[in-house]
């Protein structure tokens, strides 16, 4: 009697499992594991991916691990092992080899989406920070028409951000008349803000008179933002000091969107990413040799002009 | 007769599972390498849950073992960035967890506060310890030796065919000893039975002669040191520290010990039982994602599981009374 009732438990539990699960599977089926899909960025290379596999048939199944950087290698090590075509990863590929090796090793391809280049992906699809550096540097130089004093902030210690700073050095100095003021690393204990604008506070009053210094180049969005209060602050934000960061976040948006110091910040295209990875999947799978160890998808430079589109 | 329904309504419901997931996965569930696989998948639960069921033995829960979890790898990782040893990286968590460990017994048996209040405290204090020590920043890269890293890579071959290699995974090798030291303490020694007589009757225990109080923090003690040993074995396979990585072990753990106390006599945590909860746990994720089942539907069968089956064992006792 008790014996039986928990077998129809056990019996209503693996139907209902049967059900979702479903049996029949001809199309070609992607597993795609993250362990930051409440992440927006991630979010949305997901869901462009998502569509992409849509149009190309595949079955795609997402799976979030929640933060939990071992449960994406064993998630990683499942779909592995059941042979799937292909599988998408959106974590740091330093983290889990182990999961990227039973790949390799039951020949199941990989690929990066914004994950970091390693030799066990077939490639990473991401934007190009040599190129998003270029452009705000760029910006900067023609702004104050090759002539003044810039004050950059840079993190050199983290890889993605040093090779910002990189570009960035070399067109301040293909502009003779451009002269580098200081080249700061501030704290990021507390995100970047507080201690930006602390050091450009420093830097404002060792240098009082208007016009001596003409830009803040910041290899992201945060040091920009805390040049901007602590110009605000210092009553010299009518003086035409030109800023720009990297990423484009919500809040460097809003600063842009209202017209003061703060000019510009490079949007990576998030979505492009994940329609990007899906094709390079499809051309892998199609028999393609990928060449390119990093794919990187075009950014775009936001000022006041496109920040609201 | 009644006892061994009740005994085996859960592990058929265990059979039914892996009966079902053969059959649904024909080609890729019921393999060597796949079983391995779960077996490496679930040692680090595996090894907070049995440190779980010495705690839980005597009623008492240790929320801060996935926080601990987090910081034992830590504290291996900064020394490991500072010292470069793997010894001093593995003693540093060890300590930390033996520490944490005692403190919480400490609290819970000499200061007298309840588990639930006492860990659900050390729990917040080493999260933040954890933090502090890392900067709020993943250790990773070259701060992490590669023998540490490799480690939980490697394995000891079982079985070989031209050029697949079985291998018994070293961190599964791990989780087996932890369980061999467990289910020695709890079944074999004094110290299981004093804590069962506990978990029975706590005045009882404490008339009969009992070191309460240094079987509380004994108990505690130990299972700090579970946790760190988890900590560890996650630092490794994941080749990095996060001060948050441990945190989701804590619950998962619980749930193991609860899934495991349907199928005791008397519903007490036994170590073995754990071990059965902790493989439902881990089959159910191996095979819902080979199954292509949504991440978020699996969460809610996993807790539905749990549910049907801890109400299936408190149903049968209501109609025995």
């Amino acid at each position: 009697m008790k014996l039986a009732r928990r077998t129809i438990l056990g019996l209503a539990t693996i139907s209902a499992l049967a059900l979702m699960g479903g049996f029949a599977a001809a199309a070609e089926k992607i597993a795609v594991v993250t362990p930051y899909l409440s992440q927006p960025g991630t979010q949305f290379y997901v869901e462009a991916f998502q569509a992409k596999a849509k149009e190309f048939g595949w079955e795609v199944n997402v799976v979030d691990t929640k933060g939990d950087v071992a449960a994406a290698i064993s998630r990683i090590e499942d779909a592995a092992n059941q042979k799937v075509a292909a599988i998408v990863i959106n974590v740091d590929p330093s983290q889990v080899t182990a999961g990227l090796e039973s790949a390799k090793a039951a020949g199941v391809p990989v690929f990066g989406m914004d994950a970091g280049a390693t030799p066990l992906l077939v490639t990473n699809v991401t934007s190009n920070g040599y190129a998003m550096a270029a452009d705000t540097a760029a910006y900067v130089a023609n702004r104050i028409n090759g002539r003044g004093n810039v004050v950059m902030f840079v993190f050199d210690a983290f890889p993605p951000v040093q090779q910002r700073g990189v570009i960035a050095d070399t067109i301040f100095k293909n502009n003779p008349d451009i002269k580098v003021l200081d080249r700061v690393t501030p704290d990021v204990k507390d995100g970047g803000i507080a201690d930006s604008r602390a050091k450009m506070e420093a830097i404002l009053a060792a240098h009082p008179e208007k016009g001596s210094i003409s830009a803040v180049w910041a290899a992201w969005d945060q040091p920009a933002l805390g040049a901007l209060q602590a110009i605000e602050a210092a009553g010299r934000g009518s003086e035409g000091i030109v800023i720009t960061g990297i990423d484009a976040n919500p809040e460097a948006r809003a600063s842009i969107a209202k017209g003061g110091s703060f000019e510009a910040s490079m949007a990576q295209d998030f979505k492009a990413i994940g329609s990007t990875v899906a094709e390079a999947v499809k051309r892998h799978l199609g028999g393609e040799v990928i060449k390119q160890s990093v794919i990187y998808v075009p950014t775009r430079l936001i000022t006041a002009a496109n920040v609201k589109d | 007769m009644v006892k061994i329904i009740q005994t085996y309504g859960t592990l058929a419901c265990f059979a039914c599972l892996i009966v079902f997931f053969w059959v649904a996965l024909p080609d890729t569930f019921m393999t060597g390498r796949n079983l391995m696989n779960i077996l490496q998948q679930v040692s680090m639960l595996a090894v907070v849950a049995f440190a779980m069921t010495l705690v839980m033995a005597m009623g008492d829960f240790d929320l801060s073992a996935g926080s601990m979890a987090s910081l034992a790898g830590i504290a291996a990782a900064v020394t490991f960035r500072e010292s470069h040893s793997v010894t001093l990286g593995i003693t540093a968590a060890l300590v930390m967890g033996l520490a944490g460990g005692a403190m919480n017994g400490a609290l819970v048996s000499y200061v007298g506060i309840l588990p639930f209040v006492a860990t659900l405290g050390t729990l917040t204090i080493f999260s933040g310890l954890a933090f502090l020590l890392a900067d709020g920043k993943t250790i990773f890269g070259s701060d992490i030796p590669a023998g540490f890293a490799s480690f939980s890579r490697g394995g000891v071959p079982l079985w070989s065919s031209g050029d697949q290699i079985l291998l018994l995974p070293n961190l599964t090798i791990v989780a087996a000893l932890c369980l061999l030291v467990t289910w020695f303490m709890l079944e074999k020694l004094v110290l299981g039975r004093h804590l069962y007589a506990l978990g029975g009757n706590a005045e009882a225990a404490r008339l009969a002669g009992i070191r309460v109080r240094l079987l509380r923090l004994s108990a505690f003690t130990i299972a700090g040191l579970g946790a760190a040993i988890a900590g560890l074995m996650y630092a490794s396979r994941v080749a990095s520290a996060n001060p948050t990585q441990g945190a989701g072990l804590m619950l998962d753990a619980i749930a193991s010990v609860f899934l495991g106390m349907t199928i005791a006599r008397h519903g007490e945590p036994r170590v073995l039982n754990t071990l059965v909860g902790v493989l439902i746990l881990g089959i159910l994720n191996n095979g819902l994602t080979q199954l292509s089942v949504d991440s978020y539907i699996r969460d809610i069968l996993v807790g539905t599981i749990i549910i049907a089956a801890v109400a299936a064992s408190s149903l049968e006792k209501l109609k025995r009374n």
